[in-house]
């Protein structure tokens, strides 16, 4: 789900985020700089988008440090974009010391950033100022006015409406010797989007698109006019061929010629370039095959897939409600059959973005063998570790949240389960321990087991303490469910109320914490000196699912549909009381039943003789819930509450329903949990 | 103060800041050049004028419906939803311990910028202005007012409060 | 009432604006767009009586926002008001040539921007 987390260590969370943004904008830094470098190695011209990348790229890492208070970053990254800014307007010339700069400047940030606090960048801060002196001296010897400018002759309507960057574009192209062309097409105006698009999109396989200037047509009304003004390598004749879009017309503005002397003598005589039209297409296709996307924008994906979702569904009831009425029978019928047209295309267009955010876990298992490699050197510890089904794939917003959870369980098993080797030997085990990693699919869900064969758990240690703590009475027989369920309680195995050995599961409460947050389950199984497996239960994705829409004292909750066993209406003779708790007999069975109102401190509906029960299961565990009434199935886009309140015990998240109302969503595992843990309550 | 919105807006002072400014400005006026400035987006509560720090504010709105949740502290006015994000929206008034009204037409949801799943809404009875507001025109608190008042804006005969939007956004324990 | 649109590429800029020409004292009704683009969009959809307009944007920018209002008969009388950086006379410059009505520097006071706003708006109804 988009941007749950656990919210345990938020501040060294948000500091991670820092981190892994500022990492990403100085390897976009770098590898734009490595292409500079390339280009200027084979004598080429690199294209102005590299430096006006390079540019943005310094001004969002400015905003970054500084909106962290990192100032030593934030005022290196600021002259860094004065350089850039120079040298995309040509008032520094792209040579060899201003490149120096850019690389030694790049550097230093990255080596500020791998200092966790400012404090200790104590060193790196006498580098940087350094550094931000040496870009001011360059920035001070720049030219501001680049000399004597060679003169385009632009329609001055077009002239006029150039910005200061833009103007320094023509400029520098018509030096180069570059055709300048103008591209014009008349658009509809009520929708000229799409063909502006497609234009935009052919110039720049021809050229630079430098300006896009709006003017009325002929029919103002009805029509808009743009004019592209392109920078190009090709003629007016092959700029034409190139774009083959006959609606548009090419005229020329400028033409090339030799390239005009360069203020500064470059290094090498312009070598024969190649066009930029092909170049261009050439190293598309050299690209790889993969994209790196923008978690977020996945996300955006996936809400604009569920809003088409629900105007589906509104679809489909209207289509309904024509084919009710007999005039408009037919109508009904034949929207009906687009609908369900519509229906399969969008069930696999969800389907398809779906498998857009899936990951498989050999990321996360690599980690995972990286600390066991590590734990093995630095505590000398024989332990073999076995990784099964890392190709398993889940959410990717799961799969980051699960690296935590699984560290402390392997950390576990290799720390407090698996006994040292004289002991193991003295057990009739190999001296080296085990340590199995295993994921695979199981329906919609995901199970990741982490099994070792050392002591399991310590019952009677569990027992004792829990003893102790008032959790159980000395007398009262503990079986193997009931032992799991005390050694979950919140604080209960936390490390500071154990012996590090004691093979009690340290922390497990904790790990169940962070996996119900992700509509998880945690189970745990042993066998007496043979091993202990944890078993972790995910949804593959959190981003859609299917909810049973109920209503409650005159509110609206939705309930994740995969926890719903079936709904009942029974008689309200029909419930029974047994040690204050309400009961169900279900075909035979007890069914423990909760009122949501009680629950959430609402006011049922005035009763009546027929109850609503939505009975809901997970794992083992059932729970019938008493709602006032059930409004229907719905698709749902569960998104996280956001807020000074973190922790919504009940509450997984809400969906939109409509244009604004947001619509609550039950957290079932918690709901179900709280209410099995609470036999006093009445 | 670390927020991870998509453009990280420069750090304003914090509440010690804001104390120690006014302060300062009462102790040594015209001291200290230049003159530190900073921006306030100027809200009505009650008839009475309050401010926050600009670079805490990221959008106002009109009111729009705001769902109820359970177990909550009654300040938290309920969750609504705003171009596909859900947050709470904290009654300011609620919040700073002052009668309750109908929210009326000029009632605007002002929308915090916060870290990783904190965005906020504050209920307000008015937006009035963005001030810019010189560190010589601060005023330390009267003594016995809300906590939540770092500081005294002198607007011309006004004095506006301003808050100290960390401490208002502490609700002091979450609904277990 | 009087229709403003205010077009800016800044989300917290845009809604600042907007919130602040929405408390002008007269009736008014603030829409808003976040590039010339989408401004260009909104034109043919609404009747504006004001339009303030940031100069760098992507896609279109404001100078070849404010060419095209100039040259359509349709959006020839609507005041524009250009909200500017300092350090970028040039591009304001251009602008006021281009047929702005004014500019504003940024930062500045929102009376400054409202009474700037009610004197275009005034004067618009005048002519």
């Amino acid at each position: 789900m988009a941007g749950r987390r656990s919210h345990s260590g938020r501040r060294s969370k948000a500091q991670q985020e820092f981190v892994s943004e500022a990492e990403e904008i100085l390897e976009r830094l770098r590898a734009d700089l490595a292409d500079l470098l390339d280009a200027r190695a084979g004598a080429e011209e690199p294209g102005p988008e590299l430096v006006n990348r390079l540019f943005r790229s310094a001004h969002s890492l400015k905003g970054l440090a500084g909106g962290f208070g990192r100032d030593a970053m934030g005022g290196l990254a600021h002259r860094l974009e004065d350089l850039l800014d120079g040298l995309r307007l040509g008032r520094v010339s792209l040579d060899s010391p201003a490149i120096d700069l850019l690389d030694e400047a790049i550097g230093l940030l990255a080596g500020l950033l791998d200092v966790e606090e400012e404090p200790g960048a104590a060193p790196l801060a006498g580098a940087a100022a350094e550094m931000v002196e040496r870009i001011q001296a360059a920035l001070c010897q720049a030219d501001p006015t680049p000399g004597a400018q060679p003169v385009a002759h632009l329609d001055p309507a077009l002239r006029r409406a150039l910005t200061e960057y833009e103007e320094h574009r023509v400029l520098e192209n018509v030096r180069r010797g570059r055709h300048l062309h103008l591209l014009e097409a008349t658009l509809d105006v009520q929708a000229f989007e799409e063909g502006l698009t497609e234009l935009t999109q052919a110039a720049r396989e021809g050229g630079e698109v430098i300006s896009t200037l709006p003017a009325p047509g002929e029919a103002p009304e009805t029509q808009i006019r743009f004019t592209l003004l392109v920078a190009s390598d090709l003629d007016q004749d092959a700029f034409r061929t190139r774009l083959q879009l006959p609606d548009a017309s090419v005229r020329r503005v400028h033409a090339g010629g030799p390239p005009a002397p360069a203020a500064e003598a470059t290094a090498a005589p312009p070598a024969p370039e190649p066009p930029a039209g092909p170049r261009e297409l050439t190293s598309l296709k050299s690209i790889s095959g993969t994209v790196r996307v923008d978690i977020r924008k996945l996300d955006e994906l996936m809400n604009l897939v569920g809003e088409l979702v629900i105007q589906r569904s509104a679809l489909g009831a209207f289509a309904g409600r024509l084919a009710a009425d007999a005039r408009t029978a037919r109508l009904g019928t034949d929207l009906g059959k687009l609908h369900q047209g519509l229906d399969r295309r969008l069930q696999d267009l969800q389907a398809a973005v779906l498998d857009v955010r899936m990951v498989p876990l050999a990321q996360v298992f690599e980690k995972l063998a990286r600390v066991v490699r590590r734990l093995r050197r630095d505590e000398g510890k024989a332990v073999r570790l076995e990784i099964r089904g890392a190709d398993t794939e889940l959410d990717k917003l799961i799969v980051e949240d699960l690296v935590d959870p699984l560290m402390h369980v392997v950390r576990n098993a290799f720390d407090h389960a698996i006994e040292p080797p004289e002991e193991r030997q003295a057990a009739g085990k190999p001296a080296e321990g085990r340590i199995r990693i295993e994921a695979f699919q199981r329906g919609n869900h995901v199970v990741i087991q982490v099994s070792d064969d050392g002591r399991g758990i310590d019952a009677e240690g569990v027992r004792r303490h829990a003893v102790q703590r008032g959790l159980v009475a000395p007398d009262e027989p503990l079986a193997r469910k009931r032992l799991v369920e005390t050694l979950l309680v919140p604080g209960f195995s936390t490390r500071d109320t154990v012996t590090a050995t004691s093979g009690r599961g340290v922390g497990l409460d904790v790990v169940r914490t962070n996996l119900t947050a992700l509509g998880g389950l945690l189970d745990l199984d042993w066998t007496p000196g043979l091993g202990t497996t944890v078993t972790f239960t995910l949804p593959i994705t959190l981003a859609i699912i299917q909810a049973l829409m109920v209503r409650v004292g005159g509110e609206r909750f939705a309930i994740p549909l995969a926890s719903v066993l079936e709904t009942l209406v029974v008689e309200a003779a029909r419930v029974q009381r047994s040690e204050g708790r309400e009961l169900l007999n279900l075909r035979g069975e007890a069914l423990p039943l909760r009122r949501l109102a009680d629950e959430f401190g609402l006011v049922a509906d005035p009763g009546t003789e027929e109850l609503h029960v939505v009975v809901l299961g997970l794992g083992g565990a059932r729970l019938g819930l008493l709602v006032d009434g059930l409004l229907g199935k719905q698709d749902a886009v569960i998104k996280p509450i956001q807020g000074p309140i973190q922790r919504l015990r009940g509450i997984a998240g809400a969906t939109e329903l409509g244009s604004h109302d947001a619509v609550l969503v039950l957290d079932v595992s918690a709901l179900v949990e709280d209410a099995l843990a609470r036999p006093e309550a009445a | 103060m670390s927020r991870s919105d998509p453009t990280p807006t420069q750090p304003g002072p914090g509440p010690a800041a804001w104390r120690e400014l006014a302060r300062a400005a009462v102790e040594a006026p015209g001291a200290g050049a230049p003159e530190f400035v900073n921006e306030l987006l100027v809200i009505e509560l009650a008839g009475t004028a309050y401010a926050l720090p600009i670079e805490r504010v990221r959008e106002i709105v009109r009111l729009r419906v705001i769902t109820r949740v359970p177990r909550v502290p009654a300040e938290v006015r309920g969750v609504t939803s705003l171009r596909g994000e859900i947050f709470q929206v904290v009654d300011l008034r609620r919040r700073l311990g002052l009668p309750a009204a109908e929210a009326d037409r000029r009632a605007r949801i002002v929308v915090l910028h916060g870290d990783e799943g904190r965005t906020t809404g504050l209920l307000v009875d008015a937006v009035r202005e963005v001030r810019r507001a010189p560190a010589s025109s601060l005023r330390p608190p009267a003594p016995g007012t809300s906590p939540a008042v770092t500081a005294l804006c002198l607007a011309g005969e006004e004095f506006v409060s301003l808050l100290d939007v960390d401490g208002v956004l502490d609700l002091g324990h979450d609904a277990a | 009432m009087h229709h403003i649109l205010v077009v800016e590429d800044s989300p917290t800029m845009r809604s600042l604006l907007a919130s602040t020409l929405e408390e002008l004292g007269v009736p008014a009704k603030v829409s808003q767009a976040n590039s010339g683009f989408e401004a260009l969009r909104a034109l043919p959809r609404s009747c504006f009586d004001l339009i303030v307009t940031d100069i760098n944007m992507p896609d279109i920018n404001g100078l070849e926002l404010i060419s095209f209002l100039r040259q359509n008969p349709a959006y020839r009388s609507i005041p524009i008001l250009i909200i500017s950086t300092e350090g970028s006379e040039r591009d304001r410059e251009r602008g006021l040539g281009l047929g702005a009505d004014a500019y504003l520097v940024k930062p500045f006071e929102p009376e400054e921007l409202r009474s700037l706003a009610r004197e275009l708006l005034a004067a618009k109804r005048g002519g």
